[in-house]
């Protein structure tokens, strides 16, 4: 019925210029939502699902930069994208929206109280607003700056904010993406609880095949600014039909996938490392790309002596290591506090009590917990970058030379102004592996790691902002591995990546894990990641590591409260 | 917020301590003796001797340096060498000439930062200009500046507007000492307008660097404002431009605009000693220079603690307006 439908686009095309290019992010993409439904955009970064959620709520500038053609039907209200002068009086009133980053999207300067009375009318009906998401005692908290919020409560401001207007048409944008797992599953509940109540039409950009099946009605698949695949959320995420489609499912890892294979389809940069590191086992030449398609391709296949160690250090001499006892890294009664000062008293925050672990040899584990429970610390004390209170840390290991880390954000972690070739050189240089090697020799090492990493001798002398967030981090995998360290630490190494390359960057961290036997310490909130690759699983909450569970039975065997809601926080 | 306050001011006191006993060690090791200043060249042993006994420098170190902070708490720096009158009776009415400027170049460095902030942002041609001109002008020196607007607008413009003294009245008896408010506490108009017309070349000179500076900072702290997911945010709930640049991207702009002005501060203080010289302006500055000439000690060290509680005083109020602004600074 044509009276209850409040968003239709049709044969919308938005065209970016910039630098003499003229670049389409969406091409002749057509919607309609219901009143009351909730459309799910999926897609992986530049599909174009972001400008679309833009251009229906006329937020792109209309500076000349970005065109469309087309047209947007907002309850019954004809507008032309981009440039309509009625879009002010649509915004904020007919279409409103919930953003992604909560910790910016809030005017730092103004109090909750004053942002939301202004479109609630008065305190007490802000303070109403603020109970429909679910915010206890809002009276204190429209006092309140964003800064003294956690990331969940300013998120759930947001949904109140954007709810107030009382709007026909919600666009949430990744409104969960930069949330811990379990907040995550708290915010959209209240948010699904408060459209429901509301009423409204929902468009919901996400690249979480997972949250949108968890939210939405109706799916949209979006690839390089077209819509692959639309239809029931089910029948989408059930049996999808395009290829594209497929992928994405194939590459979403749960607690059920299987640990002991590559994960996702096979894609041309893994397989070509594969085969590389089969080569330097002189293993026999099997078909890497049609086994990893049957399924018949397991972890196993690459796993060598020691040799290997030496190999992709260049060092051709090998040491065969039958049975190693010593632990790769031992952590002792670690302990960590960190003060401030307060209103003149100190406070201490005892952020590590008296942990202690063991990483075997060749042992994968991983460190599970949310913002604050201490694991990201951990892993920097582990990495030597901050020191222990109290307690030792021995990383000294069999093969490899010290601890290397591979962090969240690989764009901010490598030095910009370096070319790659110098970013592993100077890792070389600091190793005793690399001392006395030529320039040639240095070069020939960056070389054959960035080929086991999928990468080639092209990225060599880029720089990293030319280059893409996946090949970013695997150039920081390339530096960390370029002389294999005795552990490698993982700081949520996938958790700013698309579904698809984190997908393969946990592929390549199996890959390495197994092909260089070094050991792993994957730290991480997103439980079906810490599964694929760790063997163990280390539970970590307030400081205190309250839990070991073997990986492969994660779901069933975990027994802690706070190890249950993390599984429950994984939507299948 | 008012504990804020009392520790700002507590640590205010602290600088102060160390700034006047900076002044007084200065004077100490200064390889000048006070006392040939104070009696001459030619005067006898027994001369010299009753001037060391009358100046207090008979005295241990520290009961001098004592005596030293006791009085100039009360405002009382002892006498200046070179004319042998007190230095509090001689700054009495400098004093007020100066801040008089002081006020009034700071006051037009705010207009100036915010009225150009906001042509700083035209696009084209006209805004490429003016960024050019404002950068010429802020590059200049500040003596140059007043040479200039000398020049131009008491030379060519024939004395549009006058280009020395503080009046062409003299000074009230009963005044403060501050002209302009002096001309409205006496109801008189004429005599108002005339230190405003005063007033304005030296404190334009003292200021058009310092407010191109503070333009700039603005411009480009609206300018990322209104690009940050916050501003998105208020576009997204209906709000318009003009309404997210006043209630939203001002205030987020003015931190690092306010703690560019404290240091703008600093330098417009010292700048004032050349521009006041310039414009034959009986102030601080010029009384500074004439005392450094003759190695008038007493003199400089009050100078300098005045001009240098001034810069103490307006960084902390600076400091105050930032907690003010932003609740980050105040609620962490």
């Amino acid at each position: 019925m044509a009276d209850t439908t409040v968003l239709t686009v049709s044969d919308l095309t938005v065209t970016y210029r910039g630098r003499g290019r003229v670049v389409t992010a969406v091409s002749d993409v057509s919607l309609t939502i219901d009143a009351g439904r909730c459309l799910g955009l999926v897609g992986e970064s530049g599909s174009g699902k972001s400008t679309i959620g833009a251009a229906v709520q006329g937020i792109i500038p209309a500076d000349g930069v970005a065109e469309a053609t087309g047209s947007i039907v907002i309850a019954g209200r004809e507008l032309a994208p981009i440039t309509d002068p009625a879009w002010t009086q649509v915004r904020g009133s007919d279409v409103t929206s919930v953003f992604q980053d909560p910790m910016r999207s809030l005017d730092p300067t103004m109090t909750i109280g004053r942002m939301l009375n202004r479109y609630t009318g008065s305190a007490e009906a802000s303070v109403a607003a603020l109970e429909r998401v679910q915010i206890r005692r809002a009276g204190e908290v429209l006092k309140k700056y964003p800064h003294q919020l956690s990331g969940g409560m300013r998120q759930r401001v947001m949904i109140a904010l954007a709810l107030a207007p009382g709007p026909r048409l919600l666009i949430a944008d990744e409104p969960t993406t930069a949330l811990d797992v379990s907040v995550q599953a708290e915010v959209l509940g209240v948010l699904r609880e408060s459209i429901e109540d509301a009423g409204c039409a929902v468009l919901f950009v996400t690249h979480d095949l997972g949250v949108a099946r968890h939210m939405c009605d109706d799916i949209a698949v979006m690839k390089d600014g077209v819509v692959v695949e639309a239809g029931p959320a089910e029948d989408v995420i059930g049996r999808p039909s395009d290829p594209y489609t497929q992928r994405l499912m194939a590459s979403r890892i749960t607690l059920e996938t299987d640990r002991s294979r590559p994960v996702g389809a096979p894609e041309r940069a893994v397989v070509a490392s594969m085969e590389d590191v089969l080569r330097g086992l002189d293993r026999p030449a099997l078909d890497v790309t049609g086994a990893w398609s049957d399924g018949a391709l397991t972890w196993e296949a690459f796993t060598g002596p020691t040799a290997a160690v030496g190999a992709a250090s260049g060092h051709p001499e090998v040491r065969l290591v039958e049975h190693v006892t010593r632990a790769s890294l031992a952590v002792n009664e670690v302990n960590k506090t960190y003060s401030t000062r307060a209103r003149g008293r100190r406070v201490d925050n005892h952020v590590l009590k008296d942990v202690s672990f063991e990483i075997g040899y060749r042992e994968a584990v991983a460190l599970v917990g949310e913002s604050g429970s201490g694991k990201s610390t951990l892993l920097r004390i582990a990495g030597g970058i901050e020191t222990a209170d109290t307690g030792t840390v021995d990383a000294q290991g069999v093969a490899g030379e010290g601890t290397q880390v591979v962090f969240q954000d690989a764009g901010a972690s490598l030095t910009p102004w370096r070319t790659v070739e110098e970013l592993l050189r100077e890792r070389i240089e600091h190793t005793i592996t690399g001392r006395g090697l030529s320039r040639a020799q240095m070069r020939a090492m960056a070389l054959s790691t960035l080929e086991l990493v999928g990468l080639d001798a092209s990225v060599l002398a880029a720089r990293p902002t030319q280059l893409s967030g996946g090949q970013q981090q695997r150039v920081a995998i390339a530096r960390a591995v370029v002389v294999p360290p005795s552990v490698l630490l993982c700081d949520e190494p996938t958790s700013a990546l698309d579904v698809s390359v984190a997908c393969s960057v946990l592929n390549l961290i199996n890959l390495l894990r197994h092909s260089l036997g070094i050991s792993i310490m994957f730290v991480t909130h997103d439980l079906a990641a810490a599964r694929l690759i760790a063997d163990r699983v280390l539970v970590m909450t307030g400081g205190e590591i309250v839990e070991t569970v073997p990986a492969e039975r994660l779901a069933q065997d975990i027994t802690t409260d706070y190890g249950r809601r993390l599984v429950d926080a994984v939507l299948a | 917020m008012l504990s804020f306050v009392g520790k700002r001011l507590g640590s205010l006191v602290v600088v102060l301590f160390f700034l006047t006993l900076l002044v007084f060690t200065l004077g100490k090791v200064a390889d000048s003796d006070p006392v040939r200043t104070y009696v001459g060249v030619n005067a006898s042993v027994e001369a010299v001797e009753a001037a060391r006994e009358e100046l207090g420098l008979d005295d241990p170190i520290p009961v001098q340096f004592a005596s030293f902070v006791g009085g100039a708490v009360q405002g009382d720096f002892g006498v200046s060498l070179a004319s042998k009158r007190p230095i509090s009776d001689e700054l009495s009415t400098r004093l007020p000439a100066t801040l008089e400027l002081a006020g009034w170049a700071l006051t037009l460095t705010v207009l100036i930062g915010v009225s150009l902030a906001s042509l700083y942002s035209r696009p084209g041609r006209i805004g490429a200009v003016l960024r050019f001109v404002f950068f010429s002008a802020a590059s200049a020196p500040s003596f140059l500046i007043a040479m200039l607007s000398v020049l131009v607008f008491y030379k060519w413009l024939g004395g549009m507007l006058p280009a020395a003294g503080r009046s062409s009245y003299g000074p009230y008896d009963d005044g403060t000492g501050f002209y302009v408010i002096d001309g409205i506490l006496h109801a008189s108009p004429t005599y108002t307008w005339d230190a405003i017309q005063h007033l304005l070349l030296p404190a334009l000179a003292a200021s058009v660097g310092a407010g191109v500076a503070l333009a700039r900072v603005l411009a480009d702290g609206i300018s990322s404002s209104l690009s940050s997911p916050w501003a998105r945010t208020a576009r997204a709930l209906g709000e318009r431009e003009g309404t997210i640049v006043r209630r939203h991207a001002l205030r987020n702009a003015s931190s690092p605009a306010l703690s560019l002005l404290a240091v703008q501060a600093g330098f417009m203080v010292s700048s004032l000693v050349v521009v006041e010289q310039v414009f034959s302006w009986n102030g601080l500055g010029s009384y500074l220079s004439s005392a450094i000439g003759v190695g008038d000690f007493p003199a400089i060290a009050a100078v300098c603690l005045i001009l240098g509680a001034v810069y103490v005083v307006l960084n902390t109020l600076v400091d105050v307006a930032l907690a003010a602004v932003d609740p980050r600074v105040r609620l962490s």
